[in-house]
């Protein structure tokens, strides 16, 4: 290899080593404005709206003593209707249910709104869009402690307890978060739902806001 | 698709010709851009072990900054890590390139095709879940954009995106089947690269060793002296302007963010498909240049000779049914690539593609290029020229009073043609081939040079005058090379006396049928 092909080898190598490291972390825009975000992130199961009637003492009779509840539900898993708005303008709108093919799945709610920086007023309604007079919960009724003897002891206080367990897992029919909110250039505001408190809450970098059940 | 190989071949030759100025042929990258992408495999692996040990699921983003700061070991190592993987990815792109290019990707090649496409897209997902196990704003957009392609996939009950939401930490859970993933499918590009050569015999898996440690030296001064950068930690609740993206193994990220979940995995999915049916639509049918070898058995002395050649494997010896005490061959028309190296290899000329045997040569030679010849007075020298060589080459050649004479292969060349066109009153010939690493049939300028120079079964007979012979390689880029070759090769050529043409040679080529015990040691 004589001079002038070894500095054109060099020169070549040099040039391509300097494109790799180029290509290899080229900036490439991801966001460039300068707004920001509001997002919607949570996951909670849907309520089972059901209608629910009384077994007789004689229907109760003709079935297995294991078979032998004493409410009867039927029915299925509510939808929620979703409302957001910056500054009293909506900037979203959507239905979500729960997931699977019987939609009995936890719901999982995922969505971003992009908002300008700066001071706004943000609402998000979640409401319920299916209305039931008869629910479950009117047909509570008052555990008998001894009504189940033997084998099957203590299974009033059973469904009782499977019952409020299942409402209280459940999102409630409607919630409503409505507040003022900083948002600074390039900051995601996060809006969760708070299974414990059951209310929405949107966190910010200065601390949270809860909203409370309508 | 005829019409997009003969593009690919033009760059093709475009770049070679370039590389083959710079660097010259015995050094171009690019021939060896399969091995190279071995190579990085190698590097891979080795910088990988080192960075894996200073990891952790806890902390991704902490240890990767750490790394990237440690000034001895760890900041290069992974920049090294980083840049292996892209010149894995480009050397990768380069070789398939070449072997669609030059009408390598179907037949016998398609399982080559397939598995080398399959160790591409897995080189491709590692070089994914490498970026994002760093957890930097980079790695958190690839983790972004993966977590929204899969879920539009009934695969998950929950969206994966969620665990990105910034509603909590992201589990280490996820970081561990990230790793996992990273660590596991290097091993499954083992067995991939296994079937890839799995049909080839004599597999060249690395570079030349002086090119391999150029690589791998400038690779690691290049990390010592520019780093790659890591971008700001991952933090969901922070947009990032931009990010410090890797577009080589990341190309796809500009367009698939911009495009619906759904439309990017059918652009996806209909990109993999065309690869994968690249060997059904180049294919020819199986006959004429396309022709697999046969056998006459005739003429096979069972010497072993063809199956040592054969670069991929395509024949074996058997016994024969008739009686007789020697093997024969057999050819696996399903491995046959029709290079014809096996016709060059057999001094009985009894193997080969259809109308390229050693006895098709001489006939052709006999009945149709030196009457001709002589119809145009002295037999001119002679260059036998690969039909893949440079179009340029050939007419310079020409230009200098050669008769261009076209094989397939230089290593499809039956020796006895050589000695056939010097007893015809050739003063000379000269054998231009293709560079020995980018010869579409893999040995054939290999075993050319043996049957030459070295005794090669099947070699030129030591009657033949060698200062009549010579052999060139028709680089593209290097005209003025093969110009001065032929140039130097005729100039010493009055040196020795032309020999008096014989009007019809008799060539004994034929050699003694090998016993069947001498056969099987």
């Amino acid at each position: 290899m004589n001079l002038t092909r070894l500095l054109a080898a060099a020169a070549a190598s040099a040039a391509g080593l300097g494109l790799l490291a180029y290509t290899s972390a080229a900036s490439l825009a991801y966001h460039p404005e300068d707004g920001a975000r509001l997002r919607l992130s949570w996951s909670a199961r849907p309520e089972r709206i059901e209608k629910c009637r009384q077994l007789s003492a004689e229907e109760q009779a003709q079935r297995e003593e294991h078979m032998r509840q004493r409410v009867e539900c039927e029915g299925g898993f509510a939808s929620y209707a979703l409302r957001v708005e910056v500054d009293d303008r909506s900037i979203g709108e959507t239905v979500f249910r729960g997931g699977g093919l019987r939609h009995d799945r936890p719901m999982h709610v995922l969505r971003d709104f992009p908002v300008p920086a700066g001071e706004h007023r943000v609402r998000v309604r979640v409401t319920r869009r299916e209305t039931t007079d008869d629910d479950a919960a009117a047909f509570a009724q008052p555990v008998v402690p001894d009504a189940d003897t033997g084998l099957f002891a203590g299974r009033a206080q059973r469904e009782a307890a499977e019952r409020a367990r299942s409402a209280r897992a459940a999102i409630p029919p409607a919630l409503l978060l409505d507040t003022t909110f900083r948002f600074t250039p390039r900051q995601v505001a996060l809006v969760s739902f708070d299974a414990e408190r059951r209310v929405l809450v949107l966190h910010g970098r200065g601390g949270e806001t809860a909203g409370r059940p309508r | 698709m005829r019409l997009l190989k003969r593009w690919f071949r033009g760059v093709l030759a475009g770049l070679d010709a370039v590389l083959n100025r710079v660097y010259g042929w015995e050094r171009n990258p690019i021939h060896q851009a399969g091995t190279v992408a071995v190579a990085m495999l190698l590097v891979l692996l080795g910088t990988g072990l080192y960075l894996v040990l200073y990891y952790r699921v806890g902390a991704p983003a902490a240890s990767v900054a750490r790394l990237a700061a440690d000034p001895w070991l760890g900041g290069w190592m992974r920049t090294l890590h980083r840049y292996g993987s892209d010149l894995f990815v480009i050397a990768a792109a380069l070789h398939a390139f070449r072997m669609f290019a030059q009408d390598r990707s179907w037949g016998p090649r398609t399982l080559a095709w397939v598995s080398g496409l399959s160790l591409f897209a897995a080189g491709l997902i590692c070089a994914w879940t490498g970026f994002v196990m760093a957890w930097d704003s980079f790695g958190e957009r690839l983790a972004l954009e993966g977590a929204r392609l899969f879920d539009v996939l009934p695969l998950f009950s929950e969206p994966l995106s969620r665990i990105f939401a910034g509603d909590g930490p992201v589990p280490s859970a996820f970081f561990f089947v990230n790793l996992f993933i990273h660590i596991a499918l290097p091993l499954g590009l083992g067995i991939g690269l296994w079937l890839h050569v799995s049909r080839l015999a004599r597999p060249a898996l690395l570079p030349p060793r002086r090119l391999l440690w150029a690589i791998i030296g400038l690779l690691t001064l290049a990390s010592v002296l520019l780093p790659a950068p890591l971008g700001p930690a991952a933090d969901p609740l922070r947009l990032a302007p931009s990010t410090p993206t890797d577009l080589v193994v990341a190309w796809w990220l500009p367009l698939s963010e911009r495009l619906p979940a759904g439309a990017a995995w059918s652009a996806g999915l209909l990109l993999s498909l065309l690869a994968l049916l690249v060997p059904r639509f180049t294919r020819h049918p199986r006959e004429a240049r396309w022709a697999p070898s046969t056998v006459d058995p005739r003429l096979c002395t069972g010497c072993n000779q063809c199956p040592q050649d054969c670069p991929w494997e395509a024949i074996t010896m058997v016994g024969r049914d008739d009686g007789s005490p020697t093997l024969v061959a057999a050819v696996n028309a399903s491995r046959c690539v029709s290079c014809g190296i096996c016709a060059g290899s057999c001094a009985p000329m009894g193997v080969g593609p259809t109308g390229r045997t050693g006895r098709d040569q001489l006939t052709g030679l006999r009945e149709v290029t030196l009457p001709a010849l002589a119809r145009g007075g002295a037999v001119p020298t002679i260059a036998i020229c690969c039909a893949q060589a440079p179009a340029a080459h050939r007419a310079a050649l020409q230009a200098r009073g050669a008769h261009v004479h076209l094989v397939s292969c230089i290593g499809n060349l039956h020796s006895s043609v050589i000695e056939f066109f010097l007893r015809s009153g050739a003063p000379g010939v000269m054998v231009g081939g293709c560079p020995p690493r980018d010869c579409s049939s893999r040995e054939g300028p290999r075993w050319l040079r043996q049957r030459l120079l070295n005794g090669r079964e099947a070699e030129l007979q030591s009657r033949v005058d060698r200062r009549r012979v010579g052999l060139a390689t028709l680089a593209p880029g290097a005209l003025a090379e093969t110009v001065a070759a032929f140039e130097r090769f005729t100039r010493q050529l009055p040196a020795a006396p032309v020999p008096e043409p014989e009007s019809n040679p008799d060539l004994d080529t034929e050699c003694e049928p090998v016993p069947l015990e001498e056969a099987a040691k």
